[in-house]
């Protein structure tokens, strides 16, 4: 390679690693906003969990007969939820997740199982499509930023499909965010929503700082019965997980970003200094030559 | 003469939209429209999608469109735990619109008596409540 090539690659790699250190830095600034969204839930879920306390104990703990938590005897039809970003360039995070749901529809295929897949982001959408597996709900648009709102649609048409039998069991599969550098592939099971899940969240409500109104449940006007009111917080619950799950794999994405631009501008900067060294070494030797030529020259003419 | 004021406290998944005192809460229970003044009776009850209005006092009032959820009243505090509390100029108008159009299309479609249908029915009647507000705001 001449002078002139080295010093353009520089140049363009010099380029490429003023872009990746500026997404490390914006999926940095993004990942304390998502760390600060899974903070902001936790109020909201205490709450919940509050008002299931009280309103079981008024309605005298009877939570059976909801439809969501009836398990199905036979579970022909799974739904399994994929959990990706809309973006790449975040090292394994969208692939791991796409060959944990296809390894999981395998299997559940071998018992003679049906998998219905449901998607979030492009790159699982695109994915599935790509594999002639077209998910039957795409949710996409919001990786990086999800709302609630975002959450009770997937987990709406997810209960929907529950109660009208469409499907016998759903799960959901994303990367639990566990540090900026750690992610892990979760699976969990959405529903049937367990009896254990909301028994737990009463007893967890019973240690919790007491809230207004709960000492003397006598008291309590009820809007409409407790019953109905303890109905309605049941599918809370799922929309809450599945709020849970998009909120984790968000600061996981960002996290997967920030490394994966991290370690691509530390190799941008090892090129540089290697295509520095060779463009030294070029000029080195350009300068050697023209030394020679210069002596050889003058001894022609001695 | 200024009225006896007590704590209201507005908490969203997303996080606290407000913590004031306020004068008197009006908003909408599964039973029907309530207010709630200071020193109001213990309460526990199911909301459903409408305006929410908090009264500073007799002509400061801050809105919400309020989404489904709950709320709890007692020892002269009030928490108000819903899915949404956007403030009436943060509405898209034509994003509900169109969440509306899709709502209707749902009921009209889907199985009569169906999950799917009362499903779509709840966020039929959300969208409707919201664009409500949407209009009073005149914008």
């Amino acid at each position: 390679m001449s002078q002139r090539d080295v010093k353009q690659r520089i140049d363009s790699v010099k380029n490429i690693r003023k872009i990746t250190s500026a997404m490390q830095m914006v999926a940095a600034a993004r990942l304390r906003r998502a760390e600060q969204r899974i903070a902001a839930l936790r109020p909201y879920a205490g709450a919940i969990r509050r008002m299931t306390r009280q309103a079981a104990e008024a309605a005298g703990g009877e939570v059976a007969g909801n439809p969501l938590l009836a398990q199905r005897e036979s579970e022909s039809n799974v739904a399994i939820v994929l959990v990706t970003a809309d973006r790449g360039l975040a090292g394994a995070f969208n692939s791991q997740i796409i060959r944990a749901g296809l390894r999981a529809a395998e299997d559940l295929r071998a018992e003679g199982k049906q998998a219905r897949f449901y998607a979030t982001g492009r790159r699982g959408v695109s994915s599935l499509v790509f594999r002639k597996l077209e998910p039957v709900g795409q949710y996409v648009g919001f990786t990086e930023r999800p709302a609630y709102a975002n959450a009770r649609e997937i987990a709406e048409d997810l209960m929907a499909a529950y109660v009208d039998g469409q499907v016998d069991r759903v799960e959901i599969l994303y990367n639990g965010y566990i540090s900026p550098l750690t992610q892990e592939v979760r699976r969990e099971v959405l529903l049937p929503l367990q009896r254990a899940t909301i028994d737990e969240a009463i007893a967890q409500a019973a240690t919790e700082p007491s809230h207004p109104g709960h000492e003397h449940h006598a008291l309590v006007d009820y809007e409409p019965e407790p019953g109905v009111i303890l109905q309605r917080l049941i599918p809370d619950y799922v929309e809450i997980s599945v709020y849970r799950a998009l909120l984790e794999s968000s600061a996981s994405e960002l996290g997967a970003r920030m490394t994966a631009m991290r370690s691509a501008t530390d190799n941008a900067s090892e090129v540089i200094e290697d295509l520095t060294l060779e463009m030294n070494r070029a000029r080195q030797a350009e300068i050697t030559q023209e030394i020679m030529e210069v002596v050889a020259g003058a001894e022609s003419l001695v | 003469m200024a009225r006896a004021t007590f704590q209201v406290e507005i908490l969203t998944p997303e996080g606290e939209v407000f913590n004031e005192q306020v004068e008197m809460l009006s908003t909408r229970t599964a039973v029907g429209s309530i207010g709630v003044l200071a020193n109001h009776t213990p309460l526990l009850g199911l909301l459903e999608p409408t305006e929410l209005r908090l009264y500073r006092s007799e002509s400061e009032i801050v809105r919400f469109a309020q989404g489904e959820g709950y709320i709890q009243v007692g020892e002269n505090r009030a928490l108000v735990l819903v899915e949404e509390a956007i403030a009436p100029q943060d509405l898209d108008e034509q994003d509900l619109r169109e969440k509306l159009r899709v709502a209707e299309a749902d009921v009209a479609s889907a199985e009569e008596g169906s999950e799917a249908q009362r499903r779509a029915i709840r966020d039929r009647r959300r969208w409707q409540a919201f664009l409500e507000v949407s209009g009073s705001s005149g914008g």
